[in-house]
């Protein structure tokens, strides 16, 4: 088998305030030997906003994306590890070949041709389907046996069911599977499919705070030790939100929450700097020295 | 909001808008039968006071202003478990995408105004950088909105964690991004699109 390489489009938040996913990521792809070439200039894909107010907009910067794919060498597809960046570019594929009036205006704001020959797959996609369960089985080193996670899924990775076309948008199981590779213990509970608020953390913070705690709410009723996610706006809500909302509910979680790559990371044998743990404003220290995985 | 009884005449019906909704959404209003299971699904549903199911009926009849006279449509947070719920194929997520942006066209800001505050700037930086910075979107807003100290408890802990990007990255698409935004702008003034 010739060896994986994906066109890498990081987006926003993987740039910033979510760079830890993006360090391991590109950790978790090199110690697997699946090769990730950044998208050179990318630009930003409109996230919610831009659809929220304007559509064609919204289509066409992620067709801008798309293009910029496709001008690179070797035919790949392109992986994504933000679920709002996937969800957004899942979309513009979808529409522009639902639509050919849509596609028209496109290709006139873009003033190029739209191509949508290139696959746009998320990291779980390519972590459990293109490389596969059994061998990622085969590259863990340490397992996290004794660690039970609440895998969330929130709403961007698998709605609605014709777009993203990941899993089953009532009853997914793909973080669950490979979450059992690695030799975690997974949790069923209530709340894996709901919103956490999204990006209303900057203009309706209350409404996060309030969708959010249930979530944490949720995850420890189910007696999970951690949440992990694969997308920076649940991190977001979850993690840097947490102390905050412990504060309003009167009540203490202490959950930390881990990016995807970050928990394969740690099974696959690289380090807690490496993975960028130290980054997470709920500390997973205390937690991952206690299950002896530090 | 108050109870108020609604009238249902030539004079309050709007059936332009509706179809203007029903093209930027390719979706039919039509084929709505008021299950409900929108509605029960959608986590905003408690802070609307027109849930998803009733904003379908009053486009069915055409009631185009009483919707835009609520703040329901700022407050659904494009979760899409409606659209995937629907046992009729109706994306009310697509509507709920439509009908801000003819809000947006037709009102500019209403009283919902921090949502689309927030919207506004996160384009707006688009547009200038090519990409997004959340720490100017955030200190932006907080002037903007008049909420300066919402989340200044979070900013320093982000910076001594090195989550927020302070300076920006030279992008070489900057130009392209300009060209794809009046492209836009263009092609509404000639009414190529809505
Ligand atoms: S789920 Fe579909 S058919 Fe049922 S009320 Fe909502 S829009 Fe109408
Ligand atoms: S997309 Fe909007 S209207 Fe639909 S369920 Fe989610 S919040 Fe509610």
């Amino acid at each position: 088998m010739t060896a994986l390489s994906y066109s890498y489009y990081p987006g926003c938040s993987l740039h910033a305030s979510a760079s830890e996913y993006d360090i391991s990521t590109r950790e978790v792809c090199s110690a697997l030997g699946i090769a990730l070439e950044e998208i050179p200039d990318w630009i930003c894909c409109g996230a919610t906003p831009a659809h929220n107010v304007d559509e064609l907009l919204s289509l066409s910067l992620s067709a801008k994306n798309l293009e910029l794919a496709e001008q690179m060498e070797g035919n790949r597809d392109m992986a994504v590890a933000c679920a709002s960046c996937f969800s957004r570019l899942k979309f513009a594929q979808h529409i522009m070949e639902k639509s050919e009036d849509k596609r028209k205006l496109v290709e006139k704001a873009i003033d190029a041709p739209v191509s949508l020959d290139r696959k746009v797959k998320h990291l779980l996609e390519i972590l459990a389907r293109d490389f596969g369960l059994e061998k990622l089985a085969s590259f863990v080193k340490k397992p996290l046996s004794d660690l039970t996670v609440a895998c969330y899924y929130g709403c961007l990775l698998t709605r609605p069911a014709d777009v993203p076309n990941l899993d089953c948008p009532e009853a997914p199981t793909i973080m669950e599977s490979i979450m059992k590779v690695i030799g975690a213990e997974t949790v069923p509970w209530t709340h894996r499919l709901e919103c956490c608020g999204a990006n209303f953390t900057l203009s309706r913070p209350p409404v996060v705070q309030q969708l959010s705690n249930a979530v944490l709410d949720s995850a420890k009723a189910a007696g999970a030790d951690c949440i992990v996610v694969a997308c920076p706006l649940c991190h977001g809500n979850l993690d840097i939100r947490q102390k905050e909302i412990e504060g309003i509910y009167s009540t203490d979680y202490g959950l930390p929450i881990f990016y995807l790559t970050q928990l394969v990371g740690l099974a696959l044998g690289i380090s807690f700097e490496k993975l960028g743990l130290d980054a997470l404003i709920v500390s997973p220290q205390k937690l991952l020295k206690q299950k002896k995985l530090i | 909001m108050k109870k108020k009884k609604m009238l249902i005449s030539q004079q309050t019906m709007d059936v332009d808008m509706v179809r203007k909704v029903e093209k930027l959404s390719g979706t039919s209003v039509r084929r709505c039968f008021q299950c409900g299971k929108c509605s029960a699904g959608c986590p905003m549903a408690t802070f609307m006071e027109h849930p998803p199911n009733r904003i379908v009926r009053l486009l069915q009849l055409g009631q185009w202003q009483r919707i835009l006279a609520g703040r329901s449509i700022w407050y659904c947070v494009s979760c899409e478990t409606c659209t995937t719920r629907c046992p009729n194929q109706v994306d009310l997520a697509s509507i709920m995408d439509a009908l801000r942006k003819l809000s947006w066209d037709q009102d500019g800001p209403s009283k919902e105004s921090y949502v689309q505050l927030a919207n506004k700037l996160f384009l707006q930086n688009i547009r200038t950088y090519g990409r997004q910075y959340e720490m100017r979107l955030a200190a932006v807003f907080n002037v903007k909105s008049g909420q300066f100290l919402k989340d200044m408890m979070l900013g320093p802990k982000l910076l001594s964690k090195g989550k927020l990007k302070v300076f920006h990255q030279k992008n070489r698409n900057i130009a392209e991004v300009e060209k794809i935004f009046s492209r836009i702008e263009e092609m509404r003034r000639k009414g190529e699109a809505l």
